[in-house]
């Protein structure tokens, strides 16, 4: 789906592309930029389903959580939280680096960003096979499982984005002119990030 | 035979259909076998391991079925960075029927691709209501035992709402949208094919599902938990379908949104858009926002299903009035994504019937909008009986209340619109007048419903069945007959059957409210819905009811028989026989491949009509039609 979102596009990129005449720009939004933005705005509206599942159960429920007698990794997801983070700034530093025409620095940049997400779901697997609790045990495992797992998928979903973009630097596609085919997953990648903000702070903090 | 099954198509499709069930046969093979659990047993694949790649299958297969249909090629080779196939504009336009059986990226064979496909599934849904109404006709058992009468008016309800009126609103959008805003197609044309491909996989596996196991999925439309979470097989049929159902709305709106947004043309502004822009745009936003609910809803019931979760599990902590909070929080916004775009067929319709100018243009934009607002307010409202907290009745009651006034806005405006017009009485017309009697009836039992003394009285009771009926019926299928009458002539280029359009019209609206009407009686006299048998008194209405309900069966028919005849040997359509301003009658029925030779240029509103020497769009680009001293030059080009 995100793929579809911003991947059809992208006839505009391609100078042999011969489809319908160019439509009248009645706005200064791009608008694979702006189909992202939507298909983000329905992603966040997922997570609001999760998220009131979680309030349901933890709040109007009043379930003990986590469950008596689970113990949740909040050091190793904070670390996790880091390196997650962390991959929103290599992806920047690849988008300036296209801007200038630095080739080399694009592929870097997007080589360690795909490797950060990549060591992220890893350490999130691993965290999964350690917790000590599954999403069968009880309604807090359910939740626990159900929004990190979400995010987990998005991620995922992200990490195939990221390497189309990967594979397409070092094929030797975008330039400082033309680099939306990088903006547009970019997007969606800071977003992943933003939502594990969200889901560590309320799942694993509060 | 080789070149066939390797071009994409669907002998293509059906082999990766067939490649990908047994793909998700192998999987759970090798995972109960690497788990030790029991895959073989007397010379055949346990029950639970069969029913484990039914459900992987129908989550998966349909993914490869899409990738053998050739939806996904572009974006295959545009992902690995090779050269992306040169469009030859063959994925444009259509020539014969076959076209219309592949994926093709123009939003004109498109619209006609989700018209035809929501009609074709409205018959089995139809077909299924017949049967409802069979086993109805006297008390007692007629031909279905109670769980396959469950089954019958389920899959009636989901096929109904999530295949026929929510994906055929967004046909004729698809089809008349980009016509009106002056784009040569939609903003992202391979998305849009994906949309509509997305549909049939949904319907066929909601209709699938009486053949499953156990039968069909039998919760009705709404598979409260923990029913659903511990129905047979079939209810998965109705979970995973939602989800690609879902899917195509959330993908087609976006499409929208984007298109109106970046593709108007000049001078378009959003205060020069025809009504049935804004009503698509107002829709979309709902779907964007609103569709994840039923996604998530339901993947919630998938994982509690297959995988032993706990959401809906009270005696672990769970919450099963959740459900119904997630599930209406989208299906409250739903009954106007169901409901937003008929509102903006009825727009184009009674101005150019009345000759007229829309009355309170600005007024019905913002009550679109306000619904959209409100929309998000009512949720609780289904939920009065539920047992969920007292104090949440009442404000939902109040936001109810408010709601039915920008719908009255609506409803007064078309109504000043009529004043003094000068009424065409055709077919798309007496649609929308019976339309405006029909939704406001069910408008007015919908504003009874939302107080709660009267709601906890009806509840589960045929008055809501009246309700429902009058209102996605005589209000939602009644828009759509006026927008495919309306809209025919561009189309397919030929003329519908007059005679046959108004013969339609007075036997459906007699026969609706012969069906609907009384059910608001037997309603408050307490005959519960969804239940195969009822009590003696009610005998009589129910014989009357299921006998007109066969009279309305029948008048479809005579619908589907008109458009079949008309479309292929009608009287050709001229450009613009109803003589509308808006820029889809500006040009050829059906028009070129491309919409428009040269961009339009927009000049006024939409709806002037009956001011004299109003134009709206004119058919040549902005910088040509500008310059006053140029005249002579531009006319000179119109001439050639």
């Amino acid at each position: 789906m995100a793929a579809a979102a911003h991947l059809g596009s992208h006839e505009h990129e391609d100078h042999h592309h011969h489809g319908p005449p160019e439509a009248n720009r009645s706005s200064r939004v791009d608008p694979a930029t702006l189909g992202m933005m939507l298909f983000i705005i329905s992603e966040i509206m997922v997570f609001g389903a999760f998220f009131t599942a979680y309030f349901f159960i933890r709040v109007v429920g009043g379930a003990e959580w986590p469950a008596e007698g689970d113990h949740l990794p909040k050091l190793i997801a904070g670390f996790n939280t880091a390196i997650l983070v962390s991959s929103s700034f290599t992806l920047h530093y690849a988008q300036e680096a296209i801007r200038k025409d630095n080739r080399r620095g694009l592929q870097l940049g997007m080589l360690v960003t795909f490797l950060l997400g990549a060591t992220f779901l890893f350490i999130q697997i691993n965290e999964y096979v350690h917790v000590g609790f599954s999403p069968q045990d009880h309604a807090q495992g359910t939740i626990f499982y159900g929004l990190t797992g979400l995010h987990g998928a998005h991620v995922t979903i992200g990490l195939v984005l990221l390497l189309f973009v990967v594979i397409r630097s070092f094929r030797g596609h975008y330039s400082s002119q033309s680099h939306l085919g990088m903006e547009v997953p970019g997007i969606y990648w800071h977003f992943v990030d933003v939502m594990w903000i969200v889901v560590y702070l309320t799942v694993y903090i509060i | 035979m080789t070149a066939r099954l390797r071009a994409p198509g669907l002998t293509r499709a059906g082999l990766f259909l067939v490649l990908g069930t047994l793909f998700c046969a192998a999987i759970i093979v090798a995972v109960r076998e690497a788990y030790g659990y029991p895959v073989f047993a007397d010379g055949g694949i346990v029950p639970k391991a069969q029913n484990a790649i039914l459900l992987l299958s129908l989550l998966i297969a349909p993914l490869w079925f899409l990738v053998g249909l050739g939806a996904f090629d572009y974006w295959f080779y545009w992902a690995a960075g090779k050269r992306t196939r040169p469009e030859d504009h063959s994925g444009h336009g259509a020539t014969s029927w076959k076209d219309y059986f592949r994926v093709n990226t123009d939003h004109k064979v498109i619209g006609i691709q989700y018209v035809v496909t929501s009609f074709f599934f409205m018959l089995i849904g139809g077909l299924l209501a017949m049967l409802v109404r069979a086993e109805l006709a006297a008390p007692g058992s007629q031909f279905v035992d109670a769980n396959a009468f469950n089954g019958l008016f389920s899959v009636h309800a989901s096929l109904m709402i999530f295949l026929f009126i929510i994906p055929v609103f967004a046909g004729l959008a698809n089809y008349v949208l980009p016509l009106m805003i002056g784009a040569p197609d939609m903003a992202f044309p391979r998305l849009n094919a994906l949309s509509f491909w997305m549909l049939p996989i949904a319907g066929v596996m909601m209709t699938a599902s009486f053949f499953a196991p156990g039968g069909s999925f039998s919760t009705g439309w709404t598979a409260y938990a923990p029913l659903s979470t511990s129905a047979p097989i079939g209810q998965m049929f109705f979970t995973i379908g939602v989800q690609f159902a879902g899917a195509s709305s959330i993908a087609t709106a976006l499409n929208f949104l984007v298109t109106i947004i970046t593709m108007r043309a000049p001078g378009m502004s959003f205060w020069r858009m025809p009504l049935l822009v804004w009503a698509n745009f107002s829709t979309s936003l709902l779907v964007v926002i609103a569709t994840p609910f039923i996604a998530a809803s339901q993947f919630f019931v998938l994982f509690d299903y297959a995988l032993g979760f706990n959401f809906f599990r009270p005696e672990r902590d769970g919450d099963i009035l959740m459900y119904q909070h997630v599930f209406w929080f989208y299906s409250h916004p739903a009954v106007y994504i169901m409901m937003l775009p008929g509102f903006g067929i009825i727009s184009e319709v009674l101005a150019v019937k009345a000759r007229k100018p829309i009355f309170g243009y600005r007024m019905m934009a913002f009550s679109l909008l306000a619904i959209v607002l409100l929309g998000f307010t009512v949720w609780a409202h289904h939920m009065f009986v539920s047992g969920m907290q007292d104090w949440i009745r009442i404000p939902m009651m109040v936001t109810t209340a408010i709601i039915a006034v920008p719908t009255g806005i609506k409803i007064f405006s078309w109504l000043a619109t009529l004043w003094k017009g000068v009424l065409h009485m055709d077919t798309p017309m007496l649609w929308a007048l019976g339309f405006i009697t029909m939704f406001t009836l069910g408008g007015i039992s919908g504003v009874v419903l939302a107080m709660v003394p009267m709601d906890i009285y009806v509840s589960d009771t045929y008055f809501i069945v009246a309700h429902i009926h009058y209102v996605l019926y005589g209000g939602s299928l009644f828009t759509i007959y006026a927008g495919v009458y309306y809209w025919f002539p561009k189309m397919t280029g030929r003329m519908f059957d007059e005679r046959l359009g108004k013969i339609h019209f007075w036997m459906t609206f007699v026969s609706f409210n012969a069906t609907f009407g009384p059910m608001h009686l037997v309603g408050v006299k307490g005959m519960p819905r969804r239940v195969a048998d009822y009590a003696e008194e009610f005998a009589a209405w129910n014989l009357f009811i299921s006998l007109s309900s066969f009279v309305l069966g029948l008048s479809t028919l005579v619908f589907i028989y008109n458009m079949v005849a008309s479309w292929r040997g009608g009287r050709r359509a001229s450009a613009n026989p109803w003589r509308a301003l808006t820029l889809e009658w500006q040009v050829t029925s059906p028009p070129p491949v491309f919409n428009f030779d040269r961009i339009p240029t927009v000049v006024g509103g939409p709806y002037e009509y009956g001011v004299p020497g109003h134009v709206h769009g004119i058919m040549e680009p902005a910088e040509e039609a500008r310059p006053k001293q140029a005249a002579g030059a531009s006319s000179a080009e119109e001439g050639v």
